[in-house]
């Protein structure tokens, strides 16, 4: 690690991370409006145009809307080193990435070639800045670690996952004649497989134990894991190539892929029950719902390969419990602790102690139990999902309630910022 | 013989564990515990800050260590040291709640603190003091 990853400087201005945590929130919502407008059940048929646009509200407009925020903020405590430039990458990513996923979303919803063509350029920038500077940041940093290789690793499976989309978006607008269900495929695996699972792994392995008070992650899975997580995806990938691989070659590949993803979330929740802190702390619960549900997921795609009758079904149900359970639990429960911590690590940087109010004052955590339970309700009826009709609309109103929740607790922080950095400069003057 | 990291490290975690029994027992309103607790957690904290603040820190920036760093370390001690204040006074008024909020407040700055010190700053202690190391020991035991 460089020095300079010791400087006070090293941490982007709040107003950074905070635009991006803001805007997240409104984008569930949003997914919840779509899922009314369209009707029905969006989750019986798998690759229906709503439940693609669906899906990109909350992958783009919620997952990768956090995090791009978010990695600005965790490069410097994970691997001592920031990101360049930090309005201007927030700035070309936050705008790019909000206009692509509207016009994305839209022109899925309304079928309007020209949106889908307008998204894909925009999409294509804001992860092209993102890229760039995250892999200048990581170029940078000389400490090498697990966390830094598994971050890599994510990166570069981004730059995949954004280059299919890209080209995907295209293919749709003006029909290019392409292998579409591989190319998908493909697509969902580099995005989901790679850069979520492997962002979250490396993450996790330093903040687990720091924060949460639990033993180290051992050494064999902090060496071994991303690797053999990103060949296993190759090799998913090369299987997709042919118009058809054998079955028991696809067999092999995803059950290696879900075993490693397993692992993970075991190790994980066994260090967690070894933590050293135990009281209650919803952030913490809601990683561990997050690690529940990575294992459910994994069962569900490692039962529809054994079960092929029910595997759309079963598919379907890996994806949300995947997307919903896995990712947006880790995210929601990340926000709750990172939102505090930034709004008393701004204003505590004046140098005043007294009357800054510590990280329960800003977000109050009964709110978070009460997201905890909303979350939990809403993963129960994604559990229904693909059979149940009414469970559509269930999802809907969770999201619709859990987009309305987190909005008003990040923008409480930001209130409570405000109002206080108000009277730290009216009693300085 | 231990490096310089390990010792601190060691004296990290060993905070840390009575870090967790003060909050346990300010949580659940035990407060002679808590008491007794938080002025072990509180009292091995400043000497582990005197320790780098009198003996570590000015080895290490008289030997041509780097002294921005030092300086940073130095100002997250203060900030910490702030949080440990107001954290005495809600043991002392028996505010289980503002104890809470200021213990996860002092976890978050205490964890990153101590990650970079043992990630960046003990790591380069070792290679600039390596044959002070037995008398900085000494010294910083009778700190």
């Amino acid at each position: 690690m460089k020095l300079a990853s010791l400087s006070a400087e090293q941490a982007p201005p709040i107003s950074v991370p905070l635009r991006f945590f803001i805007a997240a929130p409104v984008f569930l919502a949003l997914v919840a409006l779509l899922l009314a407008m369209v009707g029905g059940n969006p989750f019986a048929e798998l690759h229906s145009p709503a439940q693609i646009a669906a899906t990109h509200q909350v992958t783009l407009g919620f997952m990768a809307m956090v995090m791009l925020g978010a990695i600005q903020q965790l490069l410097p405590v994970v691997i001592g080193s920031p990101m360049p430039a930090s309005r201007l990458v927030a700035w070309l990513t936050f705008l790019p990435l909000i206009a692509g996923t509207l016009s994305l979303s839209a022109g899925f919803m309304l079928g309007k070639p020209a949106l889908l063509n307008l998204s894909w350029p925009l999409l294509g920038l804001a992860f092209l800045v993102f890229i760039a500077a995250s892999l200048t940041s990581l170029a940078r940093a000389t400490a090498k670690n697990a966390t830094k290789t598994a971050l890599l690793l994510s990166i570069l499976s981004l730059a995949g996952a954004v280059t299919l989309g890209m080209l995907l978006a295209r293919g749709y607008a003006v029909g290019l004649p392409l292998p579409y269900a591989r190319l998908a495929a493909a697509h969902i695996s580099l995005a989901l497989g790679g850069w979520v699972l492997l962002l979250i792994i490396g993450v996790s392995y330093q903040v687990v134990p720091m924060f949460q008070l639990t033993p180290n992650y051992p050494k064999w899975l902090t060496a071994g894991l991303a690797p053999a997580i990103i060949v296993t995806l190759l090799l998913n990938l090369v299987l997709l190539i042919p118009e058809s691989a054998p079955y028991w070659a696809r067999f092999i590949a995803e059950g290696i892929f879900w075993s490693l993803a397993c692992c993970f979330a075991v190790v994980t929740l066994r260090l967690q029950s070894q933590r050293r802190r135990r009281v209650p702390d919803a952030p913490l619960s809601f990683f561990r719902l997050g690690m529940l549900s990575l294992l459910l997921a994994a069962l569900f795609s490692l039962a529809a390969l054994i079960l092929p009758a029910a595997s759309d079904q079963l598919r379907t149900l890996s994806a949300l419990v995947f997307l919903l359970g896995f990712a947006l639990s880790l995210i929601q429960g990340m926000l709750y602790k990172v939102v505090p911590f930034l709004v008393w690590f701004h204003l505590f940087r004046g140098g005043i102690s007294t009357g800054i109010p510590n990280m329960k004052n800003i977000i109050p955590e009964p709110w978070m139990w009460r997201h905890l339970w909303l979350h939990g309700g809403t993963l129960l009826a994604a559990l229904l999902a693909p059979w149940w009709n009414v469970a559509a609309w269930l999802i809907m109103l969770g999201l619709l309630l859990q987009g309305a929740l987190l909005g008003y607790a990040v923008f409480t922080g930001i209130a409570v910022y405000r109002r206080t950095l108000k009277r730290i400069e009216q009693a300085a003057t | 013989m231990h490096t310089i990291a390990e010792h601190m490290t060691a004296d990290h975690k060993a905070c840390d564990n009575e870090f967790v029994v003060a909050e346990e027992a300010a949580l659940a309103g035990n407060w002679s515990e808590a008491e007794t607790a938080f002025n072990a957690f509180n009292n091995d904290m400043t000497r582990h800050f005197r320790m780098e603040e009198e003996v570590l820190f000015p080895a290490l920036v008289s030997a041509g260590g780097p002294s921005g760093p030092v300086h940073i370390m130095r100002m997250e001690h203060t900030q910490i040291k702030g949080l440990l204040e107001q954290m005495a006074a809600a043991v002392t008024q028996k505010n289980a709640q503002e104890y809470g909020g200021l213990s996860e407040t002092l976890l978050m700055v205490m964890q990153q603190h101590n990650n970079k010190e043992e990630q960046i700053l003990y790591p380069i202690a070792d290679q600039i003091l390596v044959k002070e190391r037995e008398t900085l020991f000494g010294r910083m035991q009778a700190a």
